[in-house]
């Protein structure tokens, strides 16, 4: 993110210096300049992580959506320093992620999703490039929990102990299912060498 | 090929896909955007005015600033007329003083059939 300036009720300030909470708060006092800050800042990040677990640009953006909506709806109540915004936006976006798999997993017929539109593929979204469409490929097949452990880790970069919080489970608990995962993937793509270039090693 | 090689293959695999930088769609910005502004509003409806304070409160109660300093302004012609009263007006402390309610109607040049009528 740019480290530009922006204004906001006359005071000019650089959005970086801003923190989540600080932004937050100004969002609660009616600055709708802050609501914008925060959308650029945490919006691509909820998407991104929904977009990977979901596969489905669709149902990744509307539980981005849904997820700010929340945040939005809690802006007047929220305690700084009580807990990271992210964190609990990483909560919000894999609880409702989850939430969507079980829904469309009961069966009933107006669960049935509906065949993808002609947007571009996760892949296309991608830059159309072949390895980053077989690891998200591979993404897929890992059991639920596993992926949410090695997006936050691997893609998102995020810490065990931020993992942890996120997840509600141990940190060791963490290490185990990032490990599994990527042994898990190791297995998946090991069918795709050639595909991925693993040929020449 | 080895387990670490594989290792490493996917910890390149890993760097792809964080450099392959997810944006946000325009119209999904537009959309999350829309429901902050929805939210803000609402709460801007519904927010408490901030108490006046005692002062404030005092102050409405007398009908605003308009009415106060209107009150301000009377007050003082008030407090002006008692220190230097017009000579054509009777002095209040011969009244005090000499407790006579006929001398006070007289010198008000009022008929003392007036006075008859009222006892």
């Amino acid at each position: 993110m740019p480290s530009s300036a922006h204004t906001v009720r006359g005071d000019t300030f650089a959005a970086d210096a801003c923190s989540d909470d600080v932004l937050l708060k100004r969002f609660a006092e009616g600055d709708a300049q802050a609501a914008r800050l925060l959308t650029d800042r945490l919006g691509p990040r909820c998407y991104s992580v929904a977009l990977r677990m979901l596969n489905n640009t669709a149902e990744a953006e509307d539980v981005t959506q849904e997820a700010m909506l929340r945040l939005w709806k809690v802006a007047a109540d929220w305690v700084p320093g009580q807990a990271k915004i992210s964190t609990w936006l990483y909560r919000v976006v894999l609880n409702l992620c989850v939430d969507l798999r079980r829904k469309k997993t009961a069966g009933t017929l107006d669960d049935v999703p509906e065949p993808e539109d002609d947007q571009p593929s996760v892949v296309d979204r991608m830059q159309q490039n072949a390895r980053v469409d077989a690891l998200q490929a591979a993404l897929a097949q890992l059991p639920e929990r596993q992926r949410e452990a090695v997006i936050l880790r691997h893609i998102e970069e995020l810490s065990n102990p931020e993992i942890a919080g996120i997840m509600r489970i141990s940190v060791e608990a963490v290490e185990s299912l990032v490990a599994r995962g990527k042994r898990s993937l190791t297995a998946i793509l090991s069918g795709r060498q050639e595909e991925l270039g693993y040929d020449h090693v | 090929m080895t387990m670490s090689d594989q290792d490493t293959e996917l910890d390149l695999l890993f760097a792809e896909a964080r450099q392959a930088h997810v944006d946000l769609p325009g119209d999904l910005a537009v959309r999350i955007l829309t429901d902050a502004e929805a939210i803000r509003l609402a709460a801007t409806k519904t927010a408490k005015p901030k108490s006046q304070g005692f002062l404030g409160n005092l102050v409405a109660g007398l009908g605003g600033w308009q009415a106060l300093s209107g009150l301000a302004a009377a007050s003082v012609v008030g407090a002006w007329v008692g220190f230097a009263a017009p000579s054509f007006l009777p002095d209040p402390a011969n009244y005090i003083m000499t407790q006579d309610a006929s001398y006070m109607v007289a010198n008000l040049g009022l008929e003392a059939a007036f006075l008859e009528e009222a006892e």
